[in-house]
Protein backbone atom coordinates (compact mmCIF):
# COMPACT_ATOMS: atom_id res chain seq x y z
CA UNK A 1 0.00 0.00 0.00
CA UNK A 2 1.39 3.44 -0.95
CA UNK A 3 -0.56 5.38 1.63
CA UNK A 4 1.12 5.88 5.01
CA UNK A 5 -0.35 6.99 8.35
CA UNK A 6 0.42 10.67 7.76
CA UNK A 7 -1.35 10.54 4.40
CA UNK A 8 -4.42 9.06 6.04
CA UNK A 9 -4.48 11.75 8.72
CA UNK A 10 -4.37 14.50 6.12
CA UNK A 11 -7.10 12.87 4.06
CA UNK A 12 -9.44 12.29 7.00
CA UNK A 13 -8.99 15.84 8.31
CA UNK A 14 -9.84 17.21 4.89
CA UNK A 15 -12.99 15.09 4.56
CA UNK A 16 -14.19 15.96 8.07
CA UNK A 17 -13.73 19.70 7.46
CA UNK A 18 -15.60 19.43 4.16
CA UNK A 19 -18.55 17.62 5.74
CA UNK A 20 -18.79 20.07 8.61
CA UNK A 21 -18.58 23.17 6.46
CA UNK A 22 -20.85 21.84 3.75
CA UNK A 23 -23.65 20.88 6.11
CA UNK A 24 -23.38 24.07 8.18
CA UNK A 25 -24.02 26.05 5.00
CA UNK A 26 -27.67 25.11 5.29
CA UNK A 27 -28.19 28.16 7.49
CA UNK A 28 -27.65 30.44 4.49
CA UNK A 29 -30.40 28.95 2.34
CA UNK A 30 -33.42 31.20 2.75
CA UNK A 31 -35.27 30.74 -0.52
CA UNK A 32 -35.19 29.30 -4.02
CA UNK A 33 -32.59 31.74 -5.29
CA UNK A 34 -30.47 30.98 -2.29
CA UNK A 35 -30.66 27.25 -2.90
CA UNK A 36 -29.96 27.26 -6.63
CA UNK A 37 -27.73 30.31 -7.20
CA UNK A 38 -26.55 31.37 -3.73
CA UNK A 39 -28.78 34.44 -3.86
CA UNK A 40 -26.89 35.77 -6.88
CA UNK A 41 -24.28 37.37 -4.60
CA UNK A 42 -21.15 35.63 -5.78
CA UNK A 43 -18.33 37.98 -6.84
CA UNK A 44 -15.62 37.48 -9.47
CA UNK A 45 -12.83 35.78 -7.52
CA UNK A 46 -15.10 33.44 -5.61
CA UNK A 47 -17.04 32.66 -8.80
CA UNK A 48 -13.80 31.88 -10.58
CA UNK A 49 -12.61 29.59 -7.78
CA UNK A 50 -15.84 27.61 -7.76
CA UNK A 51 -15.93 27.38 -11.56
CA UNK A 52 -12.35 26.09 -11.71
CA UNK A 53 -13.02 23.56 -8.93
CA UNK A 54 -16.19 22.39 -10.70
CA UNK A 55 -14.47 21.90 -14.01
CA UNK A 56 -11.55 19.87 -12.70
CA UNK A 57 -12.27 16.35 -11.54
CA UNK A 58 -10.21 13.19 -11.27
CA UNK A 59 -11.67 12.11 -14.60
CA UNK A 60 -10.21 15.30 -16.09
CA UNK A 61 -6.77 14.43 -14.76
CA UNK A 62 -7.12 10.85 -15.97
CA UNK A 63 -8.23 11.77 -19.47
CA UNK A 64 -5.70 14.57 -19.89
CA UNK A 65 -2.89 12.50 -18.37
CA UNK A 66 -3.74 9.69 -20.78
CA UNK A 67 -3.67 12.12 -23.72
CA UNK A 68 -0.24 13.36 -22.65
CA UNK A 69 1.03 9.80 -22.39
CA UNK A 70 -0.14 8.75 -25.86
CA UNK A 71 0.25 11.99 -27.86
CA UNK A 72 3.16 13.79 -26.17
CA UNK A 73 3.23 17.56 -26.52
CA UNK A 74 0.75 17.54 -29.44
CA UNK A 75 -2.24 17.47 -27.05
CA UNK A 76 -1.14 20.78 -25.49
CA UNK A 77 -2.97 22.45 -28.39
CA UNK A 78 -6.23 21.57 -26.59
CA UNK A 79 -5.20 23.86 -23.76
CA UNK A 80 -4.79 26.69 -26.24
CA UNK A 81 -8.12 25.92 -27.92
CA UNK A 82 -9.88 25.83 -24.56
CA UNK A 83 -8.30 29.14 -23.61
CA UNK A 84 -9.53 30.69 -26.88
CA UNK A 85 -13.06 29.47 -26.18
CA UNK A 86 -13.11 31.01 -22.72
CA UNK A 87 -11.41 34.18 -23.94
CA UNK A 88 -14.10 34.69 -26.58
CA UNK A 89 -16.83 34.29 -23.98
CA UNK A 90 -14.98 36.26 -21.31
CA UNK A 91 -14.24 39.26 -23.52
CA UNK A 92 -17.55 39.45 -25.35
CA UNK A 93 -19.99 37.99 -22.84
CA UNK A 94 -21.19 35.75 -25.67
CA UNK A 95 -24.19 33.80 -24.37
CA UNK A 96 -23.38 34.08 -20.65
CA UNK A 97 -24.13 37.80 -20.27
CA UNK A 98 -27.34 37.46 -22.24
CA UNK A 99 -28.57 34.60 -20.08
CA UNK A 100 -27.50 36.23 -16.82
CA UNK A 101 -29.37 39.44 -17.77
CA UNK A 102 -32.57 37.41 -18.03
CA UNK A 103 -32.16 36.08 -14.47
CA UNK A 104 -32.62 32.47 -15.53
CA UNK A 105 -31.51 29.66 -13.28
CA UNK A 106 -31.30 26.94 -15.94
CA UNK A 107 -30.74 27.02 -19.68
CA UNK A 108 -34.09 25.36 -20.52
CA UNK A 109 -35.75 28.18 -18.54
CA UNK A 110 -34.49 30.44 -21.32
CA UNK A 111 -36.20 28.19 -23.84
CA UNK A 112 -39.60 28.89 -22.28
CA UNK A 113 -38.99 32.63 -22.23
CA UNK A 114 -37.92 32.71 -25.84
CA UNK A 115 -39.80 29.80 -27.43
CA UNK A 116 -42.41 27.73 -25.56
CA UNK A 117 -42.98 25.50 -22.56
CA UNK A 118 -42.77 22.41 -24.80
CA UNK A 119 -39.30 23.40 -25.95
CA UNK A 120 -38.31 23.85 -22.33
CA UNK A 121 -39.48 20.33 -21.44
CA UNK A 122 -37.78 18.69 -24.46
CA UNK A 123 -34.60 20.68 -23.86
CA UNK A 124 -34.74 19.79 -20.18
CA UNK A 125 -35.08 16.07 -20.90
CA UNK A 126 -32.13 16.07 -23.32
CA UNK A 127 -30.02 18.14 -20.95
CA UNK A 128 -30.87 15.94 -17.97
CA UNK A 129 -30.29 12.62 -19.78
CA UNK A 130 -27.10 13.75 -21.49
CA UNK A 131 -25.75 15.30 -18.32
CA UNK A 132 -26.48 12.39 -15.99
CA UNK A 133 -25.20 9.80 -18.47
CA UNK A 134 -22.13 11.94 -19.05
CA UNK A 135 -21.17 11.80 -15.41
CA UNK A 136 -21.88 8.08 -15.19
CA UNK A 137 -18.25 7.18 -15.91
CA UNK A 138 -16.72 9.67 -13.49
CA UNK A 139 -16.79 7.38 -10.48
CA UNK A 140 -15.18 4.52 -12.42
CA UNK A 141 -12.33 6.75 -13.50
CA UNK A 142 -11.97 8.09 -9.97
CA UNK A 143 -11.72 4.53 -8.75
CA UNK A 144 -8.96 3.64 -11.22
CA UNK A 145 -6.96 6.69 -10.21
CA UNK A 146 -7.27 6.14 -6.47
CA UNK A 147 -6.45 2.44 -6.78
CA UNK A 148 -3.17 3.37 -8.43
CA UNK A 149 -2.41 6.19 -6.03
CA UNK A 150 -3.36 4.55 -2.78
CA UNK A 151 -2.63 0.93 -3.63
CA UNK A 152 -6.06 -0.19 -2.51
CA UNK A 153 -7.80 -3.46 -3.13
CA UNK A 154 -10.89 -2.82 -5.34
CA UNK A 155 -13.30 -3.92 -2.57
CA UNK A 156 -11.92 -1.29 -0.19
CA UNK A 157 -12.05 1.23 -2.96
CA UNK A 158 -15.80 0.70 -3.41
CA UNK A 159 -16.23 1.63 0.25
CA UNK A 160 -14.12 4.77 -0.12
CA UNK A 161 -16.01 5.91 -3.21
CA UNK A 162 -19.36 5.25 -1.55
CA UNK A 163 -18.31 7.28 1.48
CA UNK A 164 -17.15 10.15 -0.70
CA UNK A 165 -20.40 10.18 -2.66
CA UNK A 166 -22.50 10.06 0.51
CA UNK A 167 -20.62 13.09 1.86
CA UNK A 168 -21.17 15.03 -1.34
CA UNK A 169 -24.85 14.10 -1.55
CA UNK A 170 -25.34 15.14 2.08
CA UNK A 171 -24.00 18.66 1.80
CA UNK A 172 -25.38 19.27 -1.70
CA UNK A 173 -28.88 18.20 -0.69
CA UNK A 174 -28.90 20.23 2.50
CA UNK A 175 -27.14 23.43 1.52
CA UNK A 176 -27.63 23.66 -2.24
CA UNK A 177 -25.48 26.22 -4.03
CA UNK A 178 -24.24 27.78 -0.77
CA UNK A 179 -22.73 24.43 0.25
CA UNK A 180 -21.37 23.97 -3.24
CA UNK A 181 -19.75 27.43 -3.32
CA UNK A 182 -18.17 27.16 0.13
CA UNK A 183 -16.88 23.62 -0.33
CA UNK A 184 -15.79 24.43 -3.89
CA UNK A 185 -13.62 27.23 -2.56
CA UNK A 186 -11.97 24.96 0.02
CA UNK A 187 -11.55 22.32 -2.65
CA UNK A 188 -10.03 24.87 -5.03
CA UNK A 189 -7.36 25.76 -2.47
CA UNK A 190 -6.57 22.11 -1.66
CA UNK A 191 -6.65 21.15 -5.33
CA UNK A 192 -4.24 23.94 -6.35
CA UNK A 193 -1.78 22.93 -3.62
CA UNK A 194 -2.09 19.29 -4.70
CA UNK A 195 -1.36 20.17 -8.33
CA UNK A 196 1.68 22.22 -7.33
CA UNK A 197 3.01 19.39 -5.17
CA UNK A 198 2.55 16.86 -7.99
CA UNK A 199 4.19 19.11 -10.60
CA UNK A 200 7.25 19.81 -8.44
CA UNK A 201 7.55 16.13 -7.57
CA UNK A 202 7.43 15.12 -11.23
CA UNK A 203 10.01 17.74 -12.26
CA UNK A 204 12.36 16.69 -9.47
CA UNK A 205 12.26 13.16 -10.84
CA UNK A 206 12.51 13.72 -14.60
CA UNK A 207 13.76 16.80 -16.47
CA UNK A 208 12.48 18.60 -19.56
CA UNK A 209 15.34 17.29 -21.71
CA UNK A 210 14.61 13.70 -20.83
CA UNK A 211 10.90 14.21 -21.51
CA UNK A 212 11.52 15.84 -24.89
CA UNK A 213 13.87 13.00 -25.87
CA UNK A 214 11.25 10.40 -24.95
CA UNK A 215 8.61 12.15 -27.07
CA UNK A 216 11.01 12.25 -30.02
CA UNK A 217 11.97 8.60 -29.60
CA UNK A 218 8.50 7.11 -29.11
CA UNK A 219 6.25 9.48 -31.07
CA UNK A 220 8.38 11.41 -33.54
CA UNK A 221 6.69 14.36 -35.25
CA UNK A 222 3.25 13.15 -34.08
CA UNK A 223 4.39 14.01 -30.57
CA UNK A 224 4.77 17.71 -31.33
CA UNK A 225 2.48 18.37 -34.31
CA UNK A 226 -1.29 18.03 -33.59
CA UNK A 227 -2.14 18.11 -37.30
CA UNK A 228 0.24 15.23 -38.02
CA UNK A 229 -0.95 13.22 -35.02
CA UNK A 230 -3.39 10.47 -36.17
CA UNK A 231 -5.62 11.00 -33.11
CA UNK A 232 -6.14 14.67 -33.94
CA UNK A 233 -5.88 16.29 -37.36
CA UNK A 234 -7.77 19.32 -38.69
CA UNK A 235 -11.27 17.79 -38.27
CA UNK A 236 -10.68 17.22 -34.60
CA UNK A 237 -9.20 20.67 -34.03
CA UNK A 238 -12.11 22.48 -35.71
CA UNK A 239 -14.66 20.38 -33.81
CA UNK A 240 -12.85 21.08 -30.55
CA UNK A 241 -12.84 24.83 -31.26
CA UNK A 242 -16.61 24.88 -31.85
CA UNK A 243 -17.18 22.55 -28.93
CA UNK A 244 -14.97 24.66 -26.70
CA UNK A 245 -17.12 27.77 -27.12
CA UNK A 246 -20.40 25.84 -27.00
CA UNK A 247 -19.63 23.64 -24.03
CA UNK A 248 -17.90 26.40 -22.08
CA UNK A 249 -20.94 28.66 -22.23
CA UNK A 250 -23.67 26.05 -22.11
CA UNK A 251 -22.37 23.47 -19.67
CA UNK A 252 -25.10 23.85 -17.06
CA UNK A 253 -22.90 23.20 -14.01
CA UNK A 254 -20.49 25.91 -15.19
CA UNK A 255 -23.27 28.21 -16.39
CA UNK A 256 -24.85 27.95 -12.93
CA UNK A 257 -21.81 29.69 -11.51
CA UNK A 258 -22.31 32.52 -13.98
CA UNK A 259 -26.02 32.71 -13.06
CA UNK A 260 -24.98 32.92 -9.39
CA UNK A 261 -22.91 36.03 -10.13
CA UNK A 262 -23.87 39.47 -8.85
CA UNK A 263 -24.62 40.77 -12.33
CA UNK A 264 -23.94 40.01 -16.05
CA UNK A 265 -20.64 41.88 -15.99
CA UNK A 266 -19.37 39.76 -13.10
CA UNK A 267 -20.65 36.64 -14.87
CA UNK A 268 -18.60 37.56 -17.94
CA UNK A 269 -15.49 38.29 -15.88
CA UNK A 270 -15.75 34.93 -14.12
CA UNK A 271 -15.28 33.30 -17.50
CA UNK A 272 -12.45 35.65 -18.45
CA UNK A 273 -10.41 35.06 -15.31
CA UNK A 274 -11.21 31.36 -15.31
CA UNK A 275 -10.07 31.21 -18.93
CA UNK A 276 -6.66 32.56 -17.97
CA UNK A 277 -6.12 29.41 -15.94
CA UNK A 278 -7.58 27.01 -18.48
CA UNK A 279 -4.46 26.36 -20.54
CA UNK A 280 -2.62 25.51 -17.32
CA UNK A 281 -5.46 23.32 -16.08
CA UNK A 282 -5.19 21.24 -19.24
CA UNK A 283 -1.44 21.24 -19.73
CA UNK A 284 -0.38 20.47 -16.15
CA UNK A 285 -1.93 16.97 -16.00
CA UNK A 286 -1.04 16.42 -19.67
CA UNK A 287 2.56 17.15 -18.73
CA UNK A 288 2.43 14.53 -15.98
CA UNK A 289 1.31 12.07 -18.66
CA UNK A 290 4.17 13.04 -20.99
CA UNK A 291 6.57 12.62 -18.06
CA UNK A 292 5.10 9.13 -17.50
CA UNK A 293 6.07 8.31 -21.10
CA UNK A 294 9.65 9.33 -20.31
CA UNK A 295 9.75 7.25 -17.13
CA UNK A 296 7.91 4.07 -18.19
CA UNK A 297 8.08 4.09 -21.99
CA UNK A 298 4.98 3.33 -24.09
CA UNK A 299 4.16 -0.13 -22.72
CA UNK A 300 2.00 0.79 -19.71
CA UNK A 301 -1.81 0.76 -19.79
CA UNK A 302 -2.54 4.27 -21.00
CA UNK A 303 -5.14 5.20 -18.40
CA UNK A 304 -2.91 4.24 -15.49
CA UNK A 305 0.47 5.58 -16.59
CA UNK A 306 0.05 9.05 -15.11
CA UNK A 307 -1.36 7.99 -11.70
CA UNK A 308 1.33 5.34 -11.45
CA UNK A 309 3.99 8.00 -11.94
CA UNK A 310 2.47 10.25 -9.29
CA UNK A 311 2.26 7.44 -6.76
CA UNK A 312 5.96 6.78 -7.42
CA UNK A 313 7.36 10.31 -7.20
CA UNK A 314 5.19 12.11 -4.63
CA UNK A 315 6.58 11.52 -1.10
CA UNK A 316 4.44 10.42 1.84
CA UNK A 317 2.66 13.28 3.58
CA UNK A 318 2.49 15.14 0.30
CA UNK A 319 0.78 12.10 -1.21
CA UNK A 320 -2.07 12.48 1.26
CA UNK A 321 -2.31 16.18 0.41
CA UNK A 322 -2.31 15.42 -3.29
CA UNK A 323 -4.97 12.73 -2.99
CA UNK A 324 -7.04 15.11 -0.85
CA UNK A 325 -6.64 17.61 -3.67
CA UNK A 326 -7.77 15.08 -6.24
CA UNK A 327 -10.72 14.02 -4.11
CA UNK A 328 -11.50 17.70 -3.67
CA UNK A 329 -11.52 18.06 -7.44
CA UNK A 330 -13.98 15.21 -7.80
CA UNK A 331 -16.24 16.22 -4.96
CA UNK A 332 -16.63 19.75 -6.30
CA UNK A 333 -17.47 18.34 -9.71
CA UNK A 334 -20.01 15.88 -8.33
CA UNK A 335 -21.74 18.48 -6.15
CA UNK A 336 -22.03 21.06 -8.92
CA UNK A 337 -23.15 18.52 -11.50
CA UNK A 338 -25.70 16.88 -9.23
CA UNK A 339 -27.18 20.24 -8.28
CA UNK A 340 -27.24 21.35 -11.91
CA UNK A 341 -28.98 18.25 -13.25
CA UNK A 342 -31.42 18.01 -10.36
CA UNK A 343 -32.39 21.65 -10.79
CA UNK A 344 -33.03 20.95 -14.48
CA UNK A 345 -35.06 17.86 -13.59
CA UNK A 346 -37.21 19.78 -11.08
CA UNK A 347 -37.60 23.14 -12.78
CA UNK A 348 -37.55 22.15 -16.45
CA UNK A 349 -39.21 18.72 -16.55
CA UNK A 350 -41.39 18.10 -13.49
CA UNK A 351 -42.57 21.62 -12.76
CA UNK A 352 -43.65 22.64 -16.29
CA UNK A 353 -45.64 19.42 -16.68
CA UNK A 354 -47.70 20.01 -13.54
CA UNK A 355 -51.02 21.81 -13.69
CA UNK A 356 -50.39 23.48 -10.35
CA UNK A 357 -47.00 25.12 -9.90
CA UNK A 358 -44.67 23.75 -7.24
CA UNK A 359 -44.20 25.93 -4.19
CA UNK A 360 -40.68 27.02 -3.27
CA UNK A 361 -40.50 24.43 -0.55
CA UNK A 362 -41.75 21.67 -2.85
CA UNK A 363 -39.21 22.70 -5.50
CA UNK A 364 -36.33 22.47 -3.05
CA UNK A 365 -37.59 19.13 -1.69
CA UNK A 366 -38.02 17.67 -5.18
CA UNK A 367 -34.51 18.85 -6.09
CA UNK A 368 -33.10 17.15 -3.03
CA UNK A 369 -34.84 13.89 -3.94
CA UNK A 370 -33.54 14.00 -7.51
CA UNK A 371 -30.03 14.85 -6.30
CA UNK A 372 -30.03 11.79 -4.07
CA UNK A 373 -31.40 9.62 -6.89
CA UNK A 374 -28.68 10.82 -9.26
CA UNK A 375 -26.09 10.06 -6.60
CA UNK A 376 -27.35 6.50 -6.20
CA UNK A 377 -27.44 6.05 -9.98
CA UNK A 378 -23.83 7.25 -10.30
CA UNK A 379 -22.73 4.87 -7.57
CA UNK A 380 -24.40 1.84 -9.12
CA UNK A 381 -23.52 2.81 -12.69
CA UNK A 382 -19.97 3.79 -11.79
CA UNK A 383 -19.00 0.78 -9.76
CA UNK A 384 -20.54 -1.85 -12.00
CA UNK A 385 -20.64 -0.39 -15.51
CA UNK A 386 -17.93 -1.64 -17.88
CA UNK A 387 -16.27 1.32 -19.55
CA UNK A 388 -16.43 1.48 -23.36
CA UNK A 389 -13.18 1.19 -25.32
CA UNK A 390 -12.62 4.95 -25.17
CA UNK A 391 -13.87 7.20 -22.43
CA UNK A 392 -13.47 10.10 -24.79
CA UNK A 393 -16.06 8.63 -27.20
CA UNK A 394 -18.57 8.09 -24.44
CA UNK A 395 -18.19 11.56 -22.91
CA UNK A 396 -18.09 13.27 -26.30
CA UNK A 397 -21.30 11.64 -27.44
CA UNK A 398 -23.25 12.20 -24.23
CA UNK A 399 -21.97 15.77 -24.15
CA UNK A 400 -23.03 16.39 -27.74
CA UNK A 401 -26.54 15.10 -26.94
CA UNK A 402 -27.30 18.30 -25.13
CA UNK A 403 -24.66 20.76 -26.32
CA UNK A 404 -25.41 20.73 -30.04
CA UNK A 405 -29.12 21.48 -29.78
CA UNK A 406 -28.58 23.87 -26.88
CA UNK A 407 -26.00 25.84 -28.81
CA UNK A 408 -28.38 26.24 -31.75
CA UNK A 409 -31.29 27.28 -29.53
CA UNK A 410 -29.44 29.65 -27.23
CA UNK A 411 -27.30 31.41 -29.83
CA UNK A 412 -30.21 31.85 -32.23
CA UNK A 413 -32.56 32.73 -29.38
CA UNK A 414 -30.27 35.47 -28.09
CA UNK A 415 -28.90 36.88 -31.34
CA UNK A 416 -31.37 36.14 -34.18
CA UNK A 417 -34.81 37.74 -34.08
CA UNK A 418 -36.33 35.21 -36.48
CA UNK A 419 -35.60 32.18 -34.27
CA UNK A 420 -38.92 30.60 -33.29
CA UNK A 421 -40.45 27.57 -31.58
CA UNK A 422 -40.47 25.33 -34.67
CA UNK A 423 -36.78 26.04 -35.27
CA UNK A 424 -36.01 25.29 -31.62
CA UNK A 425 -37.73 21.90 -31.76
CA UNK A 426 -35.83 21.04 -34.93
CA UNK A 427 -32.50 22.13 -33.44
CA UNK A 428 -32.99 20.07 -30.28
CA UNK A 429 -34.25 17.00 -32.12
CA UNK A 430 -31.50 16.95 -34.75
CA UNK A 431 -28.75 17.92 -32.31
CA UNK A 432 -29.75 15.12 -29.96
CA UNK A 433 -30.34 12.53 -32.67
CA UNK A 434 -26.98 12.71 -34.45
CA UNK A 435 -24.93 11.40 -31.48
CA UNK A 436 -27.42 8.61 -30.88
CA UNK A 437 -27.23 7.57 -34.53
CA UNK A 438 -23.47 7.43 -34.22
CA UNK A 439 -23.71 5.19 -31.18
CA UNK A 440 -26.16 2.84 -32.89
CA UNK A 441 -24.16 2.64 -36.12
CA UNK A 442 -20.96 1.91 -34.23
CA UNK A 443 -22.57 -1.30 -32.94
CA UNK A 444 -22.88 -2.65 -36.49
CA UNK A 445 -19.59 -1.56 -37.99
CA UNK A 446 -18.95 -4.65 -40.22
CA UNK A 447 -22.36 -4.40 -41.88
CA UNK A 448 -22.07 -0.70 -42.61
CA UNK A 449 -21.58 0.24 -46.30
CA UNK A 450 -18.24 1.84 -47.11
CA UNK A 451 -19.95 5.07 -48.15
CA UNK A 452 -21.36 5.53 -44.63
CA UNK A 453 -18.22 4.61 -42.68
CA UNK A 454 -17.34 8.27 -42.26
CA UNK A 455 -20.22 8.50 -39.78
CA UNK A 456 -18.21 6.30 -37.41
CA UNK A 457 -15.60 9.01 -37.02
CA UNK A 458 -16.48 10.57 -33.65
CA UNK A 459 -15.03 13.92 -34.78
CA UNK A 460 -17.26 14.03 -37.85
CA UNK A 461 -20.26 12.89 -35.84
CA UNK A 462 -19.72 15.60 -33.25
CA UNK A 463 -19.27 18.23 -35.94
CA UNK A 464 -22.39 16.97 -37.73
CA UNK A 465 -24.51 17.23 -34.58
CA UNK A 466 -23.76 20.96 -34.35
CA UNK A 467 -24.28 21.47 -38.07
CA UNK A 468 -27.62 19.63 -38.13
CA UNK A 469 -28.84 21.53 -35.06
CA UNK A 470 -27.95 24.85 -36.70
CA UNK A 471 -29.64 23.86 -39.96
CA UNK A 472 -32.69 22.71 -38.07
CA UNK A 473 -32.97 26.05 -36.30
CA UNK A 474 -32.47 28.17 -39.43
CA UNK A 475 -34.63 26.17 -41.84
CA UNK A 476 -37.29 25.37 -39.27
CA UNK A 477 -37.61 29.03 -38.27
CA UNK A 478 -37.59 30.45 -41.79
CA UNK A 479 -40.27 28.03 -43.00
CA UNK A 480 -42.65 28.80 -40.13
CA UNK A 481 -42.40 32.53 -39.54
CA UNK A 482 -46.11 33.09 -40.13
CA UNK A 483 -47.47 30.11 -38.22
CA UNK A 484 -45.04 30.53 -35.30
CA UNK A 485 -44.16 34.22 -34.96
CA UNK A 486 -40.95 34.74 -32.93
CA UNK A 487 -41.18 35.93 -29.36
CA UNK A 488 -39.08 38.94 -28.45
CA UNK A 489 -37.77 39.19 -24.91
CA UNK A 490 -35.91 41.92 -23.09
CA UNK A 491 -33.85 41.56 -19.89
CA UNK A 492 -36.03 41.44 -16.79
CA UNK A 493 -39.10 42.81 -18.60
CA UNK A 494 -40.82 39.58 -19.64
CA UNK A 495 -41.85 38.63 -23.17
CA UNK A 496 -43.98 39.99 -26.02
CA UNK A 497 -45.05 38.43 -29.29
CA UNK A 498 -43.57 40.12 -32.33
CA UNK B 1 15.59 18.87 -28.07
CA UNK B 2 13.70 19.91 -31.21
CA UNK B 3 12.48 23.48 -31.70
CA UNK B 4 8.85 22.33 -31.59
CA UNK B 5 9.39 20.55 -28.27
CA UNK B 6 11.12 23.63 -26.87
CA UNK B 7 8.21 25.84 -27.96
CA UNK B 8 5.68 23.53 -26.26
CA UNK B 9 7.74 23.44 -23.08
CA UNK B 10 7.90 27.23 -22.98
CA UNK B 11 4.14 27.43 -23.57
CA UNK B 12 3.61 24.88 -20.82
CA UNK B 13 5.74 26.86 -18.36
CA UNK B 14 3.83 30.06 -19.12
CA UNK B 15 0.48 28.26 -18.76
CA UNK B 16 1.51 26.63 -15.49
CA UNK B 17 2.76 29.92 -14.02
CA UNK B 18 -0.47 31.65 -15.08
CA UNK B 19 -2.48 28.93 -13.39
CA UNK B 20 -0.58 28.94 -10.10
CA UNK B 21 -0.28 32.73 -10.08
CA UNK B 22 -4.00 33.14 -10.70
CA UNK B 23 -4.70 30.49 -8.07
CA UNK B 24 -2.85 32.55 -5.46
CA UNK B 25 -4.72 35.76 -6.37
CA UNK B 26 -8.08 34.00 -6.60
CA UNK B 27 -7.38 32.27 -3.30
CA UNK B 28 -6.79 35.47 -1.35
CA UNK B 29 -9.44 37.64 -3.02
CA UNK B 30 -11.88 34.73 -3.09
CA UNK B 31 -11.57 34.30 0.67
CA UNK B 32 -12.59 37.94 1.07
CA UNK B 33 -15.52 37.42 -1.35
CA UNK B 34 -16.62 34.34 0.58
CA UNK B 35 -16.57 36.20 3.88
CA UNK B 36 -18.62 38.98 2.31
CA UNK B 37 -21.12 36.52 0.80
CA UNK B 38 -21.67 34.71 4.08
CA UNK B 39 -22.04 37.89 6.12
CA UNK B 40 -24.66 39.20 3.69
CA UNK B 41 -26.52 35.89 3.54
CA UNK B 42 -26.55 34.71 7.16
CA UNK B 43 -30.25 34.39 7.94
CA UNK B 44 -29.62 33.59 11.62
CA UNK B 45 -28.47 37.18 12.28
Amino acid sequence: MHFQTLDWIILVVYLVVTVYVGIRARRYVENLEGYFVAGRRVKVALGSATLIATEIGIVTFMYLGELGYVTGFACFVLGIIGFIGYAVIGKTGFIVSGLRALNVITIPEFYELRFSRGVRVLGGILLFLGGVLNMGVFLKMDGLFLTSMMGFDPSVLALVMTLMLVIVIAYTVLGGMFSVVITDFIQFVVLSIGMLVATLAVLSHVGFGEIAAAVQTHLGSAGVDPVANPRFGWTFLVWMLIGSVALSALNQPAASKSFASENPEVGRKVFLYTGITLAGRYMIPMFWGVAALAVFGPGVETTLAMPRLLSMVVPSGFLGLMVAGMLAASMSTYSAYMLAWSSVGTRDIVSPLRKIALTERQTITMTRVITTTIGVFILVFGLWYELPSTVFQYTAITGAMYAAGAFGCVVAGLYWRKANTAGAYAALALGGTAPVVFLVLSLSTPELPESLRFLLDVNISGFLSFLLAALGMVIGSLLTQRTHPPIVITPRTGSDHE
Amino acid sequence: MSNAALVWIVIYCIAAMLFFGAAVVIGFVGAKDLKDLLSRSDRTR
